[in-house]
């Protein structure tokens, strides 16, 4: 038997309970994940932390009318009693004609891939192993950092398997199971004027084979901590900026998050009557990829049980499609969409980074936003970040306290040139991206 | 107020005694270790929510579980179970306890409860309180904020309610209880004036029972959001740069929070990873500033009877007339540092361990008028009202985002301003605050911090302050 399958059949057994209670529909989903974390820090461990969750969350449609529960405690009898006292809950709502159960069509076409998304070799690793890991990684970062003013130098070491059922009482039933591995390294170095800057990176997969080396994450992390030395403030006015990929997910879920049922529904959304519109720069070419194989985000179906598709979001600037939920459909009486986003892939350029840099002569290169927020409503940005400046093609002094700020329409339709070098540590697989004229805050 | 029984006698419904700590301490020092911790949390929270004019969701959680930490040094082992039977207790116990590696040893301490103060005292208790009696809170702030302008094209209101219980055995005997109940109420509004739209939003909140729910906050709620919303129709983003900017009493004392509470968090400096590592004992600010970080206040957000650790919650003063007094410490960095405790070990929930948490954040009324602050800038800005902020604790590089404000020119507030941010330096920012006012308040909002991936609910306070310089990141024209 699979692990999977007590977890079924736990949700089959609590949408029954609903049902003799009375609902008329339910939605259950339960999951169980066990995973380790290690800290290892200046030569010792710091922190061993293991985590080991389950969950039972129940939707109930009663009368037409809706409330959910969830609940750690899995006590048949704590269950029951949590079920009763929602139920209770729900038939003291008012009805909402819009909460049912998505129509049973909409679960059928589920593709007939293995997403590959479990490593059994999780199961396998030791406390020594995680241990060594961690130890091996933070030596080479101090080595690598041996002529720099080192605080301190932390890495780390993580695995989790876990697995998950859902079912719905009209039709639908999943079941899967994943694992995910990842290692990071940090070091702070301190400055003559007491700042102590810090250089960090990652590299996250749901298989150990892939997971980028350790040499690949200490090199990264010890640049990025030196890249930092000395900042200067940065002259307020417009540049071309160069955004590193593991920073453009910031600019991208400001841009994308108006999309959403909720947000249109709402009346909030900047993006409302653009379908079909060019709302970003041609260069501007987005697909998302449900199906890709041990991709972090990957499922073959989403949160409303729809049998999940790839398909375009942006094609050359012009929006595709909106991501509208079963639920957000009803209200607006429109066919539903799909609310989610999995994985993404982009419409690539033909230039690395250091090309892209070259390419643009004089500039900035921004490293990481910090803080900040955006107006869903009106397209405001305004958000922190910090990097270097480019200066005849090459990336030259280092700049914080830099804040960006715009209309995040206006900042991806000035959108000039997309990398070659997609994230593949993060499901929003991002290139560097290079954006022109763009106000930036200093002095 | 509390007595040995209470803590143990509400846990026992999950079969949680005497044996099952005694076997779970010993199991988790069964390879040494300075100090093993059990922390046994059951959470019971609603939330309710209106959209379109009905109330028409209600979700229950349920969450039990129990961390047990196991200290060797400075090195922390830790493992949790959401499955209160003795033998899983004493399984996590065991994964705990690979952190050590020493001979055995047996916890035959008696067990003593110290002294607990009552901060929230609570007058209805949520789970004497049914649906049907939250339902017209949120109906009521919908039908009052609809009908406040013509304007107003959607509401959403957000009721919450949240009942934690955790009990605390240790290795030294410490036997602590508290239950913490959290009450918070969130409106947001989207309102259309000739084709253009706009949202904002207003909560509050409260470690307070149903009674937190008076018609007075429930007016304000919707009040405050309808105003906050249509403020933005005649504000336009701030201008780009450095200048004066003058923060306004009460929620801005984010500035505080982010710019150097968290630097002063003591286990970055333990580390040396913080701006203020070396900084205890030196002058850190003029010498009218006083930075607070309280859990006493009475059902404020921030306020802690007593901290993850057992530890009273206190009034701990960070910097003392412009000097730099202490560090917010949880056991380990109060141990590493030879202190006192203060108070400050919080974690989000059984799941994690505790680290040095902020509780209620504020600095203490200055010398000045408000209004003269007002007046003393040229050109600057007038920061009212935030969204959210964070910092990187070793550069020292901070942010908050303004949701509403004004434009100051010539010492009057003229233009209104909105969605802009601000950047600055922790430490340099508050070496310029140069003007503290003599007025204060308290932000009674839904403040939430995270840090290591844990959130925890916090309070905020501020006088009206002058920074004589910092970066505003808006726009100026081309």
């Amino acid at each position: 038997m699979k692990a999977t399958d007590t977890l079924l059949e736990r949700a089959h057994a609590a949408a029954a309970f609903a049902k003799k209670l009375g609902a008329d529909e339910a939605r259950v989903s339960v999951s169980k994940s066990r995973g380790v974390d290690i800290e290892y820090r200046d030569g010792k461990l710091e922190k061993v932390q293991e985590r080991s969750r389950r969950g039972l969350s129940i939707e109930l449609f009663v009368d037409g009318r809706y409330a959910a529960m969830s609940t750690n405690d899995l006590r048949t009898e704590a269950v029951e009693r949590f079920t009763a006292d929602a139920l209770a809950m729900t038939r003291l709502l008012e009805p909402d004609p819009f909460r049912c159960l998505p129509e049973p069509q909409r679960y059928l076409g589920r593709a007939d891939i293995d997403l590959d998304a479990f490593d059994p070799s999780q199961a396998r690793v030791t406390g020594e192993q995680r241990l060594e890991l961690a130890a091996t990684l933070e030596a080479r970062v101090r080595e690598l950092s041996a002529d720099l003013n080192v605080v301190s130098i932390t890495t780390g070491v993580s695995d989790d398997a876990g697995s998950g059922a859902r079912i719905h009482t009209n039709g639908f039933e999943g079941a899967r199971e994943g694992t995910h591995f990842s290692r990071s390294a940090s070091v702070t170095v301190k400055e003559a004027d007491g700042r102590r800057p810090v250089g960090s990176a990652y590299t996250g997969r749901r298989h150990q084979a892939d997971l980028g080396s350790l040499e690949t994450i200490a090199q990264d992390a010890v640049a990025r901590a030196r890249a930092q030395l000395g900042a200067g403030k940065l002259q307020t006015g417009r540049y071309t900026l160069v955004v590193d990929r593991r920073s453009v997910p910031r600019l991208l879920g400001a841009f994308l998050a108006p999309l959403s049922g909720g947000a249109l529904q709402q009346k909030r959304s900047l993006w409302e009557g653009k379908l079909g519109a060019r709302i970003a720069s041609k260069l501007l070419t987005l697909r998302d990829d449900p199906h890709r194989v041990r991709g972090m985000g990957s499922a073959l179906w989403d949160g409303d049980g729809f049998a999940t598709h790839p398909r375009l979001l942006l094609e050359d600037g012009v929006l595709c499609t909106y991501l509208i939920d079963d639920y957000y459909a009803r209200k607006m009486g429109v066919i539903p969409t799909g609310g989610s986003t999995h994985n993404l892939a982009w419409g690539l350029g033909t230039k690395d980074q250091a090309a892209l840099i070259a390419d643009v002569g004089e500039g900035v290169f921004i490293e990481r936003f910090l803080g900040g927020n955006s107006n869903e409503t009106t397209g405001e940005i305004s958000v922190g970040c910090a990097g270097r400046i480019i200066r005849g093609g090459r990336l030259e002094e280092p700049v914080s306290e830099v804040n960006l700020a715009g209309h995040f329409g206006q900042l991806w339709e000035a959108l000039v040139a997309v990398g070659n070098d997609p994230d593949p540590n993060s499901s929003a697989s991002s290139p560097t991206c290079v954006f022109e004229g763009v106000q930036l805050s200093g002095v | 107020m509390s007595t040995l029984s209470e803590g143990l006698e509400y846990f026992a419904r999950f079969g949680v005694d005497d044996v099952l700590i005694r076997a779970a301490l010993s199991r988790a020092l069964s390879r040494g270790g300075d100090f093993a911790e059990l922390y046994f949390e059951h959470r019971v929270a609603h939330d309710v929510g209106l959209e379109d004019g009905a109330v028409n969701r209600a979700f229950l959680h349920v969450s039990l579980g129990v961390g047990v930490r196991v200290i060797s040094g400075d090195q922390t082992g830790y493992a949790y179970t959401e499955d209160l039977e003795s033998t899983s207790v004493c399984e996590a116990a065991a994964t705990a306890a690979v952190i050590a590696a020493g001979a055995a040893r047996e916890v035959t301490v008696a067990f003593a409860v110290g002294s607990r103060p009552d901060r929230y005292p609570v007058r209805r208790a949520f789970d004497e309180v049914g649906l049907a009696e939250k339902m017209p809170i949120l109906s009521l702030i919908d039908a009052r904020a609809r009908s406040a302008d013509a304007r107003v094209i959607k509401v959403r209101v957000s009721y919450a309610d949240s009942d934690g219980a955790f009990l605390l055995a240790d290795s030294e005997g410490r036997l602590a209880f508290d239950r913490q109940p959290m009450a918070r109420l969130a409106v947001g509004c989207t309102a259309e004036q000739n084709g253009r739209r706009e949202t904002n939003h207003h909560n509050f909140a409260g470690r307070a029972g149903f009674e937190f729910f008076t018609a007075r906050r429930m007016e304000e709620a919707a009040d405050e959001a309808v105003r906050r919303t249509l403020f933005l129709f005649d504000a336009t983003v701030g201008p780009a740069g450095e200048m004066p900017v003058v923060l306004a009493a009460g929620s801005s004392g984010i500035l505080l929070h982010e710019a150097i509470g968290h630097g002063m968090e003591a286990d970055f400096n333990r580390k040396g990873v913080s701006v203020y590592s070396d900084k205890l004992g030196k002058v850190i600010a003029r010498p009218d500033i006083t930075i607070v970080d309280d859990g006493t206040r009475q059902n404020c957000r921030g306020a802690i009877n007593i901290d993850d650790e057992g530890n009273e919650g206190q009034r701990t003063v960070l910097v003392k007339d412009g000097v730099l007094e202490t560090y917010m410490h949880d056991r380990i960095s109060a141990k590493h540092y030879g202190v006192a405790p203060t108070g400050n070990g919080r974690r989000e929930s059984f799941r994690d361990p505790p680290l040095p948490r902020m509780r209620n954040t504020y600095m203490m009324p200055g010398p000045v008028p408000p209004e003269d602050i007002i007046k003393s800038v040229q050109r600057g800005i007038y920061a009212e009202t935030f969204t959210n902020g964070q910092v990187m604790i070793g550069a020292g590089d901070f942010t908050f985002y303004i949701k509403t404000g004004f434009l100051i020119e010539d010492g009057k507030l003229t233009r209104p301003i909105k969605d802009t941010n601000i950047i600055g330096n922790g430490p340099q920012c508050l070496e310029r605050v140069d003007l503290v006012g003599n007025d204060f308040a308290f932000d009674e909002g839904g403040w939430t911090c995270g840090k290591d991936g844990q959130s925890v609910p916090v309070s905020l306070g501020m006088p009206t302050v002058r920074v004589s310089a910092i970066t505003v990141g808006g726009v100026n024209a081309e």
